[in-house]
């Protein structure tokens, strides 16, 4: 790959340009599956009835 | 065809479901990635422990270049790019696979598929790092920073990868519910960004070189989002997953972290141009990235906020709980190195910072202060977990906890200033380069210091690890956590 002109840089650019539309791709995805609704209820997602919500969990699992 | 999008809310969450067949337990995802996590674990101790030894000696011979200088393997240039390759590839992604993959598993809400294949990916990652760090030390290093291993043990390196990507899509599409966390986002995007950069670099710098500024754009795009494509998304996955998860209340504000992910993924991949500010490359190249650089700001401001707000009004429950303690050690670190590295950016501070100690010190901050300590934290959590055991002593936990956070202070502390220090001076003319080094050397010995006691937490660390994981009856039969408060009775040693 020669560096006659600022041309052989179009690799690193092309790459940086995928990237961005990659991400905007999966945004797109991301807003029609419904992962950008209803913030406060996806938060407690996390929890279940082995950890549940409003219990230090930094403790031996005893349920194991 | 109807394909309005469901709500969230309108969908069972089969993760805190009633019926047992449609949730999978716990526990029985844990046992079901028990043995490649382990796997990993082991292997990213050992390699903390020989990445270790090799900063010991690159950080001791950077003042005292005799030590160790009688035979070419160990040189400054070998042992200190055998450190770098040893904590980030072998520490970094050894741990990065155990806990992100395990963070993952218990996300999907389903036991692993394929476990196997996680085990094989384990094997070829550490046989090809082993030859590849073995080839740095035997001189056959190349001459970019951040990709030293020899092409003869990258397509080890690249199979893994392979296998352990190809593990995370299928972990992901047999996922139980619709609902995507935001520590999925992190892990799943990671997961992706991280193959590709690796092998457009390999292609583009060592199996197929472009010539002349090209391969410096192509490092160092590769070499930072290392650090912001990879390492980082990883440790805010975890964090996101263990703060919320260990104090029992959601995350303060999901909306924020949904905007901290996509501010991430949009503006990083921009950022890493910033090395080569000064470098004959195109200005306005130069000049993106050092935009991009300024607008991480958002996400940075954006995690550190919600992190903050969530542990708001239970400071003696971060304090109390070894997984805290370091990870909220590391978010705080996160946002200030963060903000560091965006003022790094800009022209007029990169003048003084180039090619000086504050960019080690930096890159420290990053990896350590910030990564590593989110990483402990979650070893801290995930081992009681797999093991069905505790951790048998909470004093060399808290040996670990200082250890680490002093070490890497007085590490922090004497590279800026040094770093500082140097930039203004080789700014100088009137200033020969020898004083500049000897003006250095005060506080590279400090960074010798600060080495010792980082080892010292590492050696603890991995003491209690291996204590744990072959533990005698009666780490077996400890009851209650291992918590750090003096007026805990639960399990406390």
């Amino acid at each position: 790959m020669d560096v006659d002109s600022y041309i052989d840089l179009m690799p690193i650019i092309l790459l940086g340009v995928v990237f961005f539309i990659s991400a905007i791709a999966m945004l797109y995805w991301s807003s029609k599956r419904g992962q950008l609704r209803n913030f406060d209820d996806q938060a407690s997602t996390i929890f279940t009835e082995e950890e549940p919500e409003g219990e230090i969990s930094d403790s031996f699992p005893s349920k194991y | 065809m109807d394909t309005a999008p469901q709500s969230n809310s309108q969908i069972a969450n089969p993760y805190s479901s009633k019926d047992a067949a449609v949730r999978a337990e716990l526990s029985e995802i844990d046992a079901s990635i028990r043995s490649s996590a382990l796997f990993f674990t082991v292997s990213a101790i050992f390699w903390l422990l020989a990445g270790t030894v090799f900063a010991l000696i690159t950080a001791y011979k950077a003042h005292e270049p005799a030590f160790m200088a009688d035979g070419a393997w160990s040189t400054f240039g070998r042992m200190r790019s055998a450190h770098l390759n040893a904590m980030a590839l072998g520490w970094g992604n050894n741990i990065i696979f155990a806990i992100g993959l395990w963070i993952m598993a218990r996300l999907c809400r389903a036991p692993i598929r394929h476990g196997g294949m996680l085990t094989i990916a384990g094997i070829f990652w550490n046989v090809g790092l082993t030859i590849g760090i073995g080839g740095i030390i035997a001189g056959d290093i190349t001459s970019v920073e951040w990709l030293e291993i020899p092409h003869y043990a990258t397509p080890l390196l690249a199979i893994s990868y392979a296998l352990i990507g190809v593990w995370g899509i299928v972990a992901f599409k047999f996922r139980k519910g619709e609902h995507v966390y935001v520590s999925q986002w992190y892990i799943l995007a990671a997961l992706f960004w991280f193959p590709w950069l690796y092998v457009i670099a390999q292609v583009m710098i060592i199996w197929f070189p472009a010539r002349g500024v090209v391969q410096s754009v192509t490092n160092w795009w590769f070499a930072h989002n290392v650090l912001g494509l990879w390492l980082t998304p990883m440790a805010l996955a975890t964090a996101y997953y263990l703060i919320p998860k260990v104090l029992g209340r959601p995350i303060y504000s999901y909306y924020l972290s949904v905007l901290g992910f996509w501010a991430l993924a949009i503006f990083y991949n921009w950022a890493g141009v910033h090395h080569l500010i000064g470098g004959p490359i195109p200005v306005w190249l130069i000049s993106a990235g050092i935009v991009a650089s300024v607008m991480m700001v958002i996400p940075v401001i954006v995690v550190g906020l919600n992190h903050h707000m969530s542990v708001v009004g239970l400071h003696k429950e971060v304090w109390r709980s070894p997984t805290l303690r370091f990870t909220v050690f590391g978010a705080i670190s996160y946002t200030l190195v963060s903000l560091i590295g965006s003022s790094m950016a800009v022209r007029s501070v990169n003048e003084i910072t180039h090619f000086t100690d504050f960019t080690v010190g930096h890159a420290h901050h990053g990896v350590y202060a910030f990564f590593s300590m989110i990483m402990f934290g979650g070893v801290y959590y995930m081992m009681p977990r797999l093991l069905k055991r505790e951790w048998p002593s909470a004093t060399l936990i808290k040996l670990h906890f200082w250890g680490s956070a002093v070490g890497i202070s007085v590490m922090l502390f004497a590279l800026h200033v040094t770093g500082w220090i140097q930039g203004l001076e080789m700014n100088n003319p009137d200033i020969s380069m020898l004083e500049v080094v000897q003006n250095s050397m005060p506080w590279l010995k400090a960074r010798t210091v600060s080495g010792v006691l980082l080892s010292f937490a590492h050696v603890a660390f991995a003491v209690n690890f291996f204590w744990m994981l072959f533990a005698a009856g009666a780490v077996r039969a400890k009851q209650g956590p291992t918590l750090l408060d003096s007026s805990s009775k639960e399990g406390a040693a």
